[in-house]
């Protein structure tokens, strides 16, 4: 299944199937294929409009975001649409009351970050110390509390394992300057649990509880 | 009724996910890349930016979007994605344009390569089809798809 063959024509088989690209790092050396076919498969369909519920979801984003002000009233009047001042300034003001997206782009404070307080929870050792490497995320699970480990020094934080946007497994990449990724959609997270993108303003991680015992030991605190 | 800013958006976003589409392929990838324009859009659309920018500056987010994309897929530093980031604003919605630039590609492939692709990605045939119609083994059939698809991607660039 190694051969380049075989791993290209599984992509093409996904793409003609209509999923999702699945790529893994060696992909990288068909990049020109798999782009190729990519670009064949959208030619074979024609151009593509949005699904409905697609622009529902979008539009919902966008009239959510906190400050509707994206397109200002001197870029409607000179794209000659003529709103009315009132009715532009009524539809911002509405807006504005509206409590804050998720994606909360900006210098706006983003919710997420939270820490994590299990009910009935307990400390479970998860790990020496010794066995983290500084630089080096490590998933590690205590009961049904999913984190990744990252150590300095002699210090040890937490963050969840699970992505603050879509509920999916988050995976160390250690090549990609060493982030949290997600596999559902392209999103990476830093090992403090912060969106990498400034501009995507994703909500943090939230924080899971890690202590270090006298004897060396990593413990979360998990589920019984 | 004049129409909402957001509506406008949301219109201007429909070329975007096509021209998103047209590159990756595939519904799910398409709409998450989308709506990572979108949100990064907004900020800066906020601070002013004339209507006629509009339209540019969702385009070059999405090519800059479509850039972290294949590079964090793939592995490849952006540089290696020059041609990915290079690529043209498109003046208006996406048209029979793209049908005939694919039929410009495959005319330039050898008969084999131009028939292969043709049958998997025109016509939808599985590698058992193809392999039937072409008279050819499965495994070969494979070997030709990946071969036509390089050839295809070096036509596109110096086209």
């Amino acid at each position: 299944m190694n051969r380049p063959e075989n791993r290209v024509d599984k992509i093409v088989s996904d793409l003609l199937r209509g999923r999702r690209l699945k790529l893994r790092g060696g992909d990288g050396e068909e990049k020109a294929a798999i782009t190729a076919a990519a670009r064949l498969v959208s030619a074979r369909l024609g151009p593509q409009r949005m699904n409905p519920a697609f622009r529902k979801r979008l539009e919902a984003a966008l009239e959510s975001a906190p400050s509707p002000r994206w397109l200002t009233r001197r870029a409607a009047l000179v794209a000659g649409l003529g709103l009315a001042g009132g009715a532009v300034s009524g539809w911002l003001g509405a807006r504005a009351l509206e409590p804050a997206h998720q994606y909360a782009p900006g210098p706006v404070a983003r919710p997420g970050g939270e820490l994590i307080n299990p009910r009935n929870g307990r400390w479970v050792d998860v790990a020496a110390l010794a066995e983290l490497v500084e630089g080096q995320g490590k998933r590690v699970t205590a009961g049904g509390v999913g984190a990744f480990l990252f150590r300095r020094g002699d210090t040890v934080n937490a963050v969840s394992s699970i992505c603050s946007h879509l509920p999916c497994e988050l995976a160390w990449n250690s090549g990609g300057g060493g982030l949290l990724d997600c596999p559902c959609h392209p999103a990476s997270f830093t090992p403090e649990g912060k969106s990498a993108d400034d501009t995507y303003g994703l909500p943090e991680l939230n924080k899971v509880q890690v202590r270090v015992t006298a004897a060396g030991r990593v413990e979360v605190l998990g589920t019984a | 009724m004049a129409p909402r800013a957001t509506d406008i958006a949301l219109d201007e976003l429909e070329l975007v996910y096509a021209f998103i589409y047209a590159r990756v392929g595939n519904r799910a990838d398409a709409e998450d890349l989308t709506q990572l324009v979108a949100m990064k859009a907004i900020p800066r659309l906020r601070e002013g930016a004339p209507a006629s920018a509009i339209r540019g500056y969702l385009f070059a987010t999405a090519r800059s979007v479509l850039g972290g994309f294949w590079s964090t897929r793939l592995g490849l530093s952006e540089a290696e994605l020059h041609e990915d980031l290079a690529m043209a604003v498109p003046p208006a919605p996406p048209s029979e344009e793209r049908a005939d630039t694919v039929q410009r590609i495959l005319a330039q492939l050898s008969d084999n390569y131009r028939r292969v692709l043709e049958l998997r990605f025109l016509h939808g045939y599985s590698l058992k089809e193809v392999a039937a119609e072409m008279n050819s083994t499965v495994g070969a059939v494979k070997v030709m798809q990946l071969r036509a698809l390089r050839a295809a991607a070096k036509v596109k660039e110096t086209t």
